[in-house]
């Protein structure tokens, strides 16, 4: 049977996300308070579209969030997403929830309520945004859990590292290299791979080795 | 900001935080205040304080009560009881889910204009009012009466 994916509120993102989900082959419903995002989500083909508002139980019903297995909350509003997601969790038992919020502060908040992954479009836009900024940086790629993450470096023509083996690096403990790509190869390494000028490392390490370890890698 | 020490004089501990400063929450806080409670309103606008009676012997606070800063300003640590009154259900679902699972206050209460979502608030032990429900009982009562 296909999975079934519930997208409450939301504008284009919306439509873009419930595209690409519908050519995975699942089968999506939409459920918008707008009448006009309504009409322009009628167009893609496949997709059921609901027009109200989302955090209303009697909406939710007619959408057929019972048969929901992922529900996902895209509303501006972080307390509509939050009461969307513990609707469709407490009284529609959708298994897996998903909401968007704004404020990074609350995504503990939310994951405390019951809501399974929390998506916060603030962190991950302005992460981005350094990412592609500061190339010559160490740019966290994705934040892992509390205190880890994975991060990526490009390594300068002028780096201490470059030319050298890993093992003769002097790395912080807590860094792994977990992959180098360079030009279009990736190399998975090992102790006696060298590092050359433009390589992009993929580390996973603790956010309070981060500075140690871009100083060995990039100096200063 | 040290907010108790203006109110040094009162001598009960308890604390009470109204968000939204509408006619229901304008006038818990007149109350309250009348009765020598320690009372702060959290509203985003500034005119809703106007809402207020000039003898309202609390304290305001301007900002979106949804912000952990904001709360924190308040001190909702030291308080007894928070009032969500504000006119969306979902804010004041969160702001109450908020004082009871991050603040832990033991009285937290909200109201409701769709009595639909009670769910979200039942085994959370969260106090709700619901208009709808409060003046349908009423009004059934009168009709009784008669």
């Amino acid at each position: 049977m296909k999975t079934k994916i519930l997208l409450i509120g939301g504008s284009d993102e919306t439509r873009f996300l419930a595209r690409s989900l519908l050519n995975k082959g699942y089968r999506v419903t939409v459920i918008n308070e707008s009448r006009e995002q309504c009409e322009s989500l009628a167009t893609i083909k496949g997709l059921q579209v609901f027009q109200g508002d989302g955090s209303k139980p009697f909406v939710l019903e007619d959408a057929n969030a019972y048969n929901a297995d992922i529900a996902i909350a895209l509303s501006e509003f972080d307390d509509a997403n939050l009461v969307i997601c513990e609707l469709c969790k407490k009284q529609f038992h959708v298994k897996k929830t998903v909401a968007l919020i704004t404020d990074p502060e609350k995504t503990d908040f939310f994951r405390m309520m019951g809501v399974d992954s929390v998506v916060c479009t603030t962190t991950t836009i302005s992460s981005l945004i350094e990412q592609h900024a500061l190339m010559n940086d160490l740019n966290t790629v994705m934040p892992l859990g509390s205190h880890i993450q994975v991060a990526q470096i490009v390594i300068p023509e002028d780096a201490p590292a470059v030319g050298k083996k890993l093992w003769e690096i002097q790395l912080p403990k807590a860094v792994i290299i977990g992959c180098i790509m360079r030009g279009e190869n990736s190399v998975i390494p090992r102790g006696d791979t060298r590092i050359m000028k433009n390589d992009k490392l993929i580390l996973i390490v603790s956010d309070s080795d981060r500075q140690a370890a871009f100083r060995a890698l990039a100096g200063n | 900001m040290k907010l108790f020490e203006r109110n040094h004089h009162k001598t009960n501990k308890d604390y009470t935080i109204i968000v939204g400063c509408g006619r229901l929450g304008a006038s818990l806080a007149d109350r309250l205040s009348d009765q020598g409670s320690n009372v702060l309103v959290i509203d985003e606008q500034e005119k809703s304080f106007r809402k207020l009676s000039p003898d309202f012997g609390g304290m305001v606070i301007q900002g979106d009560a949804t912000e952990f800063s904001v709360l924190k300003r308040a001190e909702i640590g030291k308080a007894t009881s928070v009032i969500a009154v504000t006119n969306h259900d979902n804010t004041n679902v969160m702001i109450a889910q908020i004082a009871k699972e991050m603040f832990h206050i033991d009285n937290v209460i909200a109201r409701l204009y769709d009595p639909d979502r009670e769910c979200v608030y039942r085994e959370l032990e969260i106090n709700t009012i619901c208009p709808v429900v409060l003046s349908t009982s009423k009004v059934d009562q009168l009709l009784h009466e008669m």
